[in-house]
């Protein structure tokens, strides 16, 4: 996520939505630190979503940024 | 004994789940907000967030639109200087406090703006005309407080932004006064808002706040530690986090929130009414003295400030002796030099500010101080 507080915007979104989700810093991140919004089940709805209230992220699967 | 009418300058005391929010926050929300991912941080984060929330709710803007500052003097600064970054025409209105007019001045004389100075009247429809002739193709901002925090002259500032709003010039507005007592919101047509957090807000000193409709990009003017992209010798373009360098003051923060529980669970038009009519009590015991000048029209409206004058008294003296008898009010200029030029009060004035504690019983006993004052002044 490109702040802590779009994180916190965008998880607060997803878990009243029902797509269970927590904020924990980015491992992956390409311009240092960060915050990631982890999701374990399937993320194609939870994105949908953070376009619809124009929350800006970046996918991270176990392959890396996409 | 203190009987503080010098709210303007920052409400005293604080209402008691200010107080309580301010301990807890010390003692248990010690970690630094959006700089870690430990257990501490994130606690604290969520409290910043939490508070994000309620500010933008409360101004009717988005999270990440509310950007918290030391105070509105630095929200203001962020404001006029970012917008204004690369040069252009500027209004400011004639009751401005050096907020304003310091870094406007600044701009204009070192060529990189052109600055306008629109009178306000104590006529709205003369005030929006003064504005309106002075806009020209290249104007990009209007800045013009809510309410003086001289006189406490409400502006006509809904019709000034949809004058802005029409010629697509960015209005900046300054509710330091006004917000807390008046109901002010995003949707009023405000592009920025900047206000302080510990006046009518009821936070604690070293609180401000900037809130952005996200129409104008604000270009920051200090850059410094975010928390996020930290290996980028680049600030973040993002905000808030991009107007938000450096470790935020969490406790002032969370307590900004607190105070807006407070105000809410008042109401905003309850709290004006109390401070008006306990402005209003004070001004009929003083307006009984010709010796005694209020800075009031009965055309124009306020915010529960009132200004007057002693005739015979340099104002910091009639400060003092208020003060021996345990009044607080501030006297001079209350950092609005273009005000009090355009007020002709060379000498400043005496400002009576209440705060929703205040108790019109005390106004009433303060107003007959005043007018004795004049009696004894002359003998």
């Amino acid at each position: 996520m490109p702040s802590y507080t779009y994180a916190i915007k965008g998880a607060k979104l997803l878990n009243a939505r029902g797509y269970p989700c927590e904020i924990k810093r980015t491992e992956k991140a390409t311009g240092g630190c960060g915050y990631s919004i982890h999701i374990n089940s399937s993320c194609s709805d939870a994105l949908s979503l953070l376009d619809r209230y124009k929350i800006p992220y970046r996918l991270i699967t176990d392959g890396g940024e996409t | 004994m203190i009987i503080n009418f010098d709210n303007s300058a920052t409400t005293f005391p604080k209402p008691e789940n200010v107080r309580y929010t301010a301990l807890q926050a010390i003692e248990k929300f010690g970690g630094n907000a959006g700089r870690g991912g430990h257990r501490l941080s994130m606690l604290t984060s969520e409290a910043v967030y939490s508070a994000r929330e309620s500010v933008a709710e409360f101004f009717g803007a988005e999270p990440e639109n509310t950007v918290f500052t030391l105070n509105c003097t630095y929200a203001l600064n962020m404001a006029v200087q970012g917008i204004m970054q690369n040069g252009g025409h500027m209004i400011i209105s004639s009751l401005e406090h050096n907020s304003v007019s310091r870094p406007a001045y600044r701009l204009a004389e070192q060529r990189k703006i052109v600055l306008s100075v629109a009178e306000i009247s104590d006529s709205d429809e003369q005030t929006l005309q003064n504005f309106r002739s002075l806009i020209r193709s290249d104007t990009k901002a209007v800045v013009c407080t809510l309410a003086s925090n001289v006189t406490g002259q409400i502006t006509p500032f809904k019709e000034i932004a949809k004058m802005c709003s029409e010629r697509n010039i960015c209005f900046i507005a300054d509710g330091s006064q006004a917000c807390g007592v008046i109901e002010v919101k995003m949707s009023d047509g405000i592009n920025i808002l900047c206000t302080s957090g510990h006046k009518g807000l009821y936070g604690i000193t070293g609180t401000g706040i900037l809130v952005s409709d996200g129409k104008y990009r604000i270009p920051p003017i200090i850059q410094g530690g975010t928390g996020s992209g930290s290996a980028d010798l680049h600030q973040p373009d993002v905000m808030p986090e991009s107007l938000e360098s450096g470790t935020l003051n969490t406790a002032g923060i969370m307590t900004v929130k607190a105070g807006i529980d407070f105000v809410k669970s008042i109401g905003i038009d309850r709290i004006f009414a109390h401070e008006d009519r306990i402005c209003r009590t004070f001004i009929s015991q003083i307006s009984k003295s010709s010796e005694i000048t209020v800075y009031r029209s009965p055309k124009a409206k306020y915010v529960p400030i009132v200004s007057f004058n002693v005739r015979g008294m340099n104002p910091e003296r009639v400060s003092d002796i208020l003060s021996e008898h345990g009044y607080c009010l501030r006297a001079g200029f209350h950092c609005s030099a273009l005000a009090h030029r355009s007020l002709k009060t060379l000498q400043g004035t005496v400002r009576f500010s209440p705060s929703v504690f205040s108790r019109e019983s005390d106004a009433y006993s303060l107003g007959l101080l005043v007018r004795n004052m004049t009696i004894q002044e002359k003998t």
